[in-house]
């Protein structure tokens, strides 16, 4: 009977444990929390009664019934093309500049070649070694600095500089990716085998020796992978530019919609989807070409083999590549006018300096500094109510949406009923078309149809994010729930597991970290979204970066965006923190944008 | 008889067509039996084991549970059967990040309402909880209850994994190769304490051994399977030592030795020599 007593003793020290878990610290937290949802809510905004106005529900049935039918007539297709054409190739030439100055500054930015390391060890410390690790050390503090100011902002900035038109998209594009690629890049340098890197450095290599031996070789993979899903992401954000002005697809959504012409911005929305899917697949099946673990199983690995053996059996030659890509640039960078705007009559250098000697220095008066805290609190809190009510939106859809729980397997036990097979089937095909709709329309389209429904205002952008939102987790936790390990899942459905314990007990615990994870990095992500949404109505500091173009108030300006700046990195920290050191592998981590 | 197996086969669909897995097995088990599965690996055993606790659909066929054909079971008749059977899976099976001593609380999972499933997920019962406690005692894990599943041995693993199903406190015990991860030592006291525990409570057991001394030693019931097919079904006396080499001797290299050593076996079902490609009848 000494057995049952040990277990007894070990199951009241368990008990007496959870009990002392329920301390004052736990009231403290809780109470915190729920005082700062309290204050997000009413920063934001937030009136749900708003949604059920009949008014509301009445505007946002006019503009669905206005959006069919589609316009497809042959003048404004071709309205269309040209404007998708314009919104390739600011990608395209964005991509371009950016990766060379990436390239250029993520060299630079490399602390292995000029801080720390292995390479360094033997230098003599002194006045050029310190002049070497400070310049280095400043090229990473400025590629931040590009990669924390929201696209959005540069464009608008642009647009002040240069004027309206792709030109200033294609250059606000350049500035920011030239931050987030140079950023990676440097990362990945940095990451690289340092074994080699001492091999050559000891056989008398110089340090371009050095990085294009040793360094290059094995980052290449990589850096290439990065490349191209940055220019996806740069398709993306070239479509939405046009929404301040800077060209493309976006500007004439943001026509459309203001001269009413719903039809025209169904055709638009539709055509911007397309392209983004278009490019989104393109780059997938490149990079998983490029992987070598791809996961096998998938139906996107699968498509990679197939495009694999595609590429393999045309064959081109490098040559017709690299001739190609070139093709595609040069005209790239003749369609957003940036040969007229480099060397037209004032070249785009001398306007930009024109510009940022207007906005110094910042206004630093302490009543406007005052003004901005309430739209400083209030892009914080559409952040974070816009974050939760995505992930209420994905936490309902994702679990139809999880085919290992939504579809019974063909292999299962029992009676198997075609009809019930039938509806779960149909089930999960319908939650995860809006998964992918919500998904597919930019945060900007949604705030545009939010302030249809409740109005101008914070509550417009929470809302916006919130859809948005929704259908990107739901995709992810659907996809990470799909991919838990299924052997615990077995043993429970052999013991007569419902589907509900199984996710419960089998397939959360398993999730939970990386469902976590992603739910951070995208909170982050919104709270840069929120930082602009302003320029398009829906509050927060935008509304204030936008009121100062538009006045002319360019000191303003300047603490604005420095505020921006600062908020950005401070949660970028705190994400990071909270997250732990799990995104150590940049491309996976990527992955979940 | 609670299992009752009539011409059941397994095929798996593959890229290469249909691969048979089992092929049309004859056997039935009484309530209380203890019986012993043998046979080389890829022999079928794994896949008898899920046909036998119904995560597998057979492919040909009649199975039936305690007088139940379980095709023709609904979905809440299906978990009621699985209720009653136990399974101690090769790999474990356990959640990684959960801890010991929620692991075993799985093992109740399908006796609670929807409700009590959401509580006990924030605050198990103590009632619960000291159950639990007792089962991880039998096996020696108490001390453990804090760990993560994914921070035990694998021999730990194995006997998390004989917890769960202590809680569980089945009808029916499928065990594949409980012992497989333990050390001699070890080995023998689980085997005990399974074999202890079936006897006392009068549960059928049904286990799959790589150790045929261990098999013979303290089963009744012998089962050989050999490429899906039931090599012999026998008491352990009958099973001789030609007869076992002929069951695990390399594919093909003495078919004539495995066809004419099991002949010389009064209750043999079948030569077990080579199973044909496809198992329709």
């Amino acid at each position: 009977m000494q057995h049952v007593s040990q277990a007894a003793r070990v199951s009241s020290e368990y008990y007496s444990a959870h009990h002392r878990d329920w301390t004052f610290r736990r009231v403290v937290v809780a109470v915190s929390l729920c005082a700062l949802f309290i204050l997000c809510w009413r920063a934001a905004e937030i009136r749900p009664a708003a949604l059920f106005d009949p008014a509301a529900l009445a505007s946002i049935w006019k503009f669905i019934r206005n959006l069919f039918p589609p316009d497809v007539s042959p003048q404004f297709l071709r309205v269309v093309a040209v404007a998708a054409g314009q919104t390739i190739a600011i990608a395209v030439a964005s991509t371009a500049i950016s990766v060379a100055l990436g390239l250029l500054l993520g060299v630079v930015a490399t602390p292995v070649l000029w801080e720390r390391g292995i390479v360094l060890a033997g230098e003599p410390p002194g006045f050029g070694r310190l002049l070497q690790s400070n310049f280095s050390r400043l090229a990473r503090a400025f590629l931040g600095f590009l990669r924390a100011v929201p696209d959005l902002v540069w464009a608008l900035l642009f647009v002040v500089a240069v004027g309206l038109g792709p030109l200033a998209g294609t250059l606000a594009l350049a500035v920011s990716y030239t931050g987030v690629l140079g950023r990676v890049y440097a990362h990945l340098f940095e990451d690289v085998d340092p074994r080699a890197l001492e091999a050559l450095h000891a056989s008398g290599a110089t340090r371009a020796q050095v990085f294009l031996r040793a360094i290059w070789p094995q980052s290449a993979p990589s850096v290439t992978a990065y490349t191209l899903y940055s220019f996806e992401c740069c398709v993306r954000a070239a479509s939405v530019l046009g929404f301040i002005g800077a060209g493309g697809i976006g500007y004439e959504i943001n026509v459309s919609m203001r001269l009413f012409e719903y039809g025209q911005v169904l055709t638009l929305i539709v055509t911007l989807v397309a392209i983004v899917a278009v490019t989104d697949n393109l780059s997938r099946i490149l990079r998983r070409s490029l992987r070598a673990n791809v996961a096998t199983g998938s139906i996107e690995a699968l498509l990679g083999q197939k495009a694999e053996h595609f590429l393999y059996r045309i064959k081109p030659g490098k040559q017709v590549i690299v001739f190609a890509v070139l093709i595609a640039i040069g005209w790239s960078f003749y369609a957003t006018g940036f040969l007229n705007g480099a060397f037209g009559d004032s070249g785009i250098g001398v306007r930009v300096g024109r510009f940022v000697a207007k906005m110094l220095p910042p206004n630093l008066e302490l009543d406007f500094l005052r003004s901005l805290l309430l739209p400083l609190v209030q892009t914080i809190a559409i952040s974070v109510i816009g974050t939760l009510i995505g992930i209420a939106i994905a936490a309902i859809l994702a679990i139809p949406a999880t085919s290992t729980l939504s579809l019974s397997e063909s292999d299962a036990a029992g009676r198997s009923s075609g009809i019930s097979r039938a509806i779960h089937r149909a089930v999960y095909t319908i939650t995860r078309i809006v998964l992918n709709s919500l998904r597919s329309v930019p945060e900007i389209v949604w705030v545009l149809v939010c302030i249809l429904a409740v109005g101008f205002g914070p509550f417009a952008g929470t809302l916006a994010i919130g859809l948005h939102t929704g259908g990107v987790l739901g995709k992810l936790y659907a996809e990470t729930l799909e991919e838990v390990p299924v052997r615990p899942i077995e043993a429970m459905r052999a013991i007569g597991g419902r589907p509900l314990q199984l996710l419960m007990w089998a397939i959360w615990p398993q999730a939970r970290p990386t469902i976590v994870s992603y739910t951070i990095l995208r909170w982050e992500m919104n709270l840069r979204v929120s930082t602009i949404l302003g320029l398009v109505g829906g509050g927060g500091l935008g509304q204030i970066i936008y009121n100062s173009v538009q006045l002319g108030f360019y000191s303003n300006l300047a603490t604005t965006i420095a505020l921006v700046y600062i908020l950005v990195v401070t949660t970028d920290w705190i994400s990071h923190r909270l997250r732990g050191q799990a995104s150590s592998s940049t491309l996976t981590s990527i992955e979940a944008y | 008889m609670i299992y009752h197996l009539e011409e059941v086969s397994k095929s798996y669909a593959t890229r290469n067509g249909a691969v048979p897995s089992i092929c049309g097995i004859n056997f039935g088990v009484e309530e209380g039996e203890h019986l012993a599965l043998l046979g080389p690996s890829g022999a079928g055993k794994t896949t008898l084991f899920r046909l036998l606790n119904a995560t597998l659909r057979a492919t040909a066929g009649s199975l039936t549970f305690a007088g139940e054909t379980v095709e023709h079971m609904s979905g809440r008749e299906l978990r009621a059967m699985r209720k009653r059977i136990g399974t101690i899976y090769q790999q474990h099976h356990l959640v990684p990040s959960l801890t010991t001593l929620e692991n075993t609380l799985c093992g109740k999972l399908a006796k609670w309402s929807l409700l009590h499933t959401i509580r006990s997920t924030v605050q198990p019962t103590r009632q619960e909880v000291d159950e639990a406690m007792t089962a991880l005692e039998m096996v020696g894990l108490a001390d453990k209850y804090r760990a993560r599943a994914d921070e035990l041995s694998g021999g730990q693993q194995q006997r998390l994994a004989i917890a769960r199903v202590l809680m569980q406190d089945p009808d029916v015990i499928l065990a594949d190769e409980p012992m497989a991860s333990l050390d001699p030592v070890l080995a023998e006291s689980i085997a005990s304490l399974l074999l202890s525990l079936a006897q006392d409570r009068k549960r059928t057991l049904i286990v799959t051994l790589h150790d045929v001394e261990m098999a013979l030693r303290y089963f009744p019931r012998i089962i050989a399977l050999r490429e899906g097919r039931i090599a012999f079904d026998t008491t352990p006396d009958q099973v001789s030592r030609d007869v076992l080499e002929a069951l695990y001797a390399a594919n093909g290299t003495h078919p004539e030795l495995a066809a004419s050593e099991a002949n010389r076996l009064p209750s043999i079902n079948n030569t077990g020599a080579t199973c044909e490609p496809s198992c329709a009848r």
